[in-house]
């Protein structure tokens, strides 16, 4: 524990560091990168881990996405369509159960092993045998660590088939196979890496064994990210022939990063910065609504909080119009609802404002009518810790004392998964685009037990909600659209009413870039932004 | 008039006596000439105001402040630049900067007279009990001490806030810990002096306990340059409280401390340089008015100096 802090410490010191140096170097010449490297000014200390199969994270969500190949891919222009990464053809079968798929021939991994099913059939058994946090995308369709090598099978050399538990719309299960814990790993490389039977568990957290256009050259946490070309790579080769991550926490370095051209992309802008780059010609920038959406959870496990009252109360005590007009201006859109615009069945009702009087109202039929005292576990990044500080002083207005406790991305997500919070502000991000994605997180609880096996927010906050699991479920088998449109619109409603989560708004992502870079697309998910499209003149 | 200047007179006159008739008499001469000696420095003055200043607007923090230095409204006072409503203008929040320092001066106070209470007394204890017993207790106390002057004060202060948690307290009891090696041998370095002085010899030769020793014949002999000491470490103390602050270990949200201050005017210092400029200053000024009293002091209570 003091470890990390100190290590975290160590951090923020050379951030200081780094900025006393850029303004020393303030009249120094321009460093322009290399013209074959492209640079990105962005904060990646919520990456823990390289391996896909625990890899859950936003920032690593999009390393992977360029790193990893899989089964199949969605087109970032128009994600209901998909097309075969590895997969050349496949076909479901006529109980609408087993999928077979076909594998593209010849393909070869970073390390020049030869990519076959079994590599494939490999991957989707070692993420849900190691079963960390992103397993349930798979676990879902009936895979368990004993039966998995009976479900997931290869047949052949090229072939392998997949055997789901029950007749799920196949756009459903396939795009699932998009997610970043079925991407396909070097079985050769990783089982030689192998350690006490962990299926190269420990090798992989910081090393990679994958085919995708870009490959991981290097990870060190919380400072860069090398990815490098992959001269292997199946279809059209990256343009460029390096992507450095460089971790950068606070947004006027990066700003700064950019304007002096020694980044190329900034990614983690606030309002006041695009608003100031907005006249400089040698910037451009390019914004994409995300499938992300930013909340403040309440955990039921805390007596106070677990009171229905209490949770509407918390739903009145969020300036909404006064944040999206300020702290998210052009990076965020108010969103009160669990399904993020462009997701099919997502709601824009607006239900809640800011109204102290109501929620002192709620809390005084809650019994809590002098309010009461609870800590905040908040990422110390913009715009959730402007907001989390925001919504401390309208919630003191009605007696909610508010202690932040301030962390970096890893030690907050670390402590909200054990869920060991009371209040946490945090964003999700979707998986794959379908609405199964976030009903299942936010609303599916299967098993509320401290040992349940998928860990759901639902279950991070241990909120038990046995009927909208029951509807979830029916959602995500019902083939005839219109009608599991209309079943998400009801959860949606329940949700907005009874949830602990206080929805605060849908990300809109903007990246700011110098004007010699082309071909800068940020995808709808965090895994769909494609670095290796990117040119640079 | 001319009595009362008569009586300015006597009282002079008895104050700077040179045959004082009382115990009381002479410490008060003393403290009148080391004020005499302190008041001729003009510098020291304008840092004794100054500290004067801060206490009182510490004291009177609620009745001076124009706004709550907690809500703000951000919708329509959100980094707003100085102006006469804002007279430092407001933060990202859309709080009053002034605000938030007026009542920032109370934690910044506060830290620094807790640090001094605890600090002082076990700088002093140890030093003046390793210099009079000298031996091995002299060579263990001092070991000890080598041990944390070996480290840099503020990273020992960040390891010791890592390990206790972040907030206020800890952060003062952190600076604490950190900052008594220094008044230890200077406590140890004036004992030595007086060590074998004959009035010492004689106290022991009436049947004195060591502790009485210590804490009636040596200690107050030490007293002055520690207090010195301890005014001119006060800026030190007051960076070290506000780097913790800034580093997010010290007073947390929405605490007016001002490096906490600085650390959040630090995403705005491009476009909105008030919201950092102003807590930076009060820092400043208060640690600069803390290092002039402390020269003052210095030759105001310096028995070898001589006036």
């Amino acid at each position: 524990m003091s470890q990390s802090v100190l290590t975290r410490r160590a951090g923020s010191l050379a951030t200081a560091a780094a900025i006393a140096a850029l303004i020393a170097g303030a009249g120094a010449a321009l460093a322009a990168t290399p013209k074959d490297t492209l640079v990105v000014a962005w904060a990646i200390d919520d990456i823990i881990t390289m391996d896909p199969a625990e890899s859950f994270e936003i920032s690593a969500g999009e390393i992977m996405g360029n790193s990893y190949d899989r089964l199949v891919r969605f087109d970032v222009n128009d994600p209901s369509k998909l097309s075969g990464d590895l997969a050349k053809s496949w076909k479901v079968s006529d109980d609408g159960k087993t999928y077979t798929f076909e594998l593209k021939p010849g393909l070869k991994f970073a390390s020049g092993n030869p990519i076959t099913a079994e590599d494939v059939a490999f991957s989707l058994q070692r993420a849900v045998q190691i079963d960390k946090s992103p397993a349930f995308i798979l676990t879902q369709f009936g895979f368990s660590k004993d039966n998995v090598k009976d479900k997931i099978k290869a047949t052949g050399d090229l072939t392998l088939t997949i055997e789901v538990n029950q007749p799920y719309a196949p756009s459903f299960v396939l795009n699932c196979l998009t997610a970043n814990v079925a991407a396909v790993v070097d079985k050769k490389l990783v089982m030689s890496k192998e350690q006490n039977g962990d299926l190269g568990y420990a090798w992989l957290k910081t090393n990679y064994a994958g085919s995708g256009p870009l490959k991981v050259r290097e990870w060190r946490a919380n400072e860069i990210l090398a990815l490098e070309r992959n001269d292997n790579y199946h279809g059209e080769k990256s343009k460029l022939a390096r992507v450095i991550y460089r971790h950068v926490k606070e947004a006027s370095t990066q700003r700064l990063l950019l304007e002096k051209g020694d980044a190329d992309v900034a990614r983690n802008l606030t309002p006041q910065d695009l608003d100031a780059l907005a006249s400089n010609k040698d910037i451009k920038t390019t914004a994409t609504p995300k499938g992300t959406v930013y909340y403040i959870s309440l955990n039921q496990k805390n007596p106070n909080l677990a009171k229905p009252e209490v949770r509407e109360a918390f739903k009145y005590l969020l300036d909404y119009s006064g944040i999206s007009g300020t702290l998210i201006k052009n990076i965020g859109i108010e969103h009160q609802n669990f399904l993020p615009v462009g997701l099919l069945g997502a709601s824009t009702e607006k239900p809640y404002k800011l109204d102290v009087n109501k929620a002192k109202e709620l809390l005084a039929k809650a019994g809590l009518p002098n309010g009461f005292k609870v800590t905040f576990d908040v990422r110390t990044t913009q715009p959730v810790q402007g907001i989390a500080e925001n919504f401390q002083q309208t919630a003191k207005r009605a007696g909610i004392d508010i202690e932040i406790l301030p962390g970096d991305g890893r030690q907050t997500l670390t402590k909200y998964r054990a869920r060991q919070h009371d209040l946490y502000i945090g964003q999700w991000g979707a998986d794959y685009w379908d609405p199964h994605t976030n009903a299942d997180t936010f609303a599916r609880n299967p098993d509320n037990s401290d040992d349940a096996k998928s860990k759901p927010l639902a279950w991070r906050n241990a909120w038990d909600i046995p009927e909208l699991t029951k509807k979830a479920d029916a959602a995500v088998l019902e083939r005839d659209a219109d009608k599991r449109k209309a079943l998400y619109e009801d959860m949606q409603a329940d949700f907005r009413k009874t949830s602990p989560f206080v929805m605060i708004y849908q990300m809109n992502e903007v990246a700011a870039y110098r004007a010699n870079v082309g071909g800068l697309k940020l995808g709808p998910t965090s895994d769909s932004t494609y670095m290796f499209t990117v040119t640079k003149q | 008039m001319t009595e009362l200047a008569r009586n300015d007179q006597t009282w002079r006159a008895w104050l700077l006596s040179d045959r004082p008739q009382s115990r009381r008499q002479a410490s008060l001469g003393r403290l009148y000439s080391g004020w005499r000696t302190f008041s001729r420095n003009r510098l020291a003055m304008v840092g004794l105001a100054i500290i004067l200043a801060l206490i009182v607007v510490a004291v009177f923090a609620n009745a001076l402040a124009p706004y709550s230095p907690y809500e703000g409204d951000l919708a329509r006072t959100r980094l707003l630049p100085p102006s006469a409503a804002h007279w430092l203008g407001t933060d990202d929040q859309g709080r009053d900067i002034l605000s938030r320092i007026i009542h920032g001066s109370r934690i910044t106070l506060f830290v620094v007279v807790l640090v001094a209470i605890l600090a002082a007394p076990i700088g002093l204890l140890v030093g003046t009990v390793a210099g009079y017993a000298g031996g091995w207790v002299d060579s263990a106390l001092m070991r000890v001490t080598d041990i944390f002057l070996a480290f840099p004060r503020l990273i020992l202060a960040l390891a010791f806030v890592a390990a206790l948690g972040p907030g206020i307290e800890n952060a003062v009891i952190a600076i604490a810990i950190t900052s008594w090696p220094p008044y230890a041998r200077i406590a140890r370095a004036e004992t030595l002096t007086v060590r074998r002085a004959d009035y010492i010899a004689a106290v022991e030769l009436m049947g004195a306990s060591s502790w009485r020793i210590v804490f009636r014949h040596i200690m107050p002999l030490c007293l002055a340059s520690v207090i010195v000491r301890v005014t001119l470490d006060m800026a030190g103390i007051i960076l070290t409280a506000a780097g913790l602050g800034f580093l997010g270990l010290g007073a947390q949200p929405p605490m007016p401390e001002w490096g906490a201050l600085i650390s959040n005017g630090r995403l705005y210092v491009l476009d909105q340089w008030w919201v950092a400029a102003a807590p930076g200053a009060a820092i400043f000024i208060v640690s600069l008015a803390f290092n002039l009293l402390g020269d003052g002091l210095r030759d105001a209570l310096d028995p070898k100096a001589g006036s």
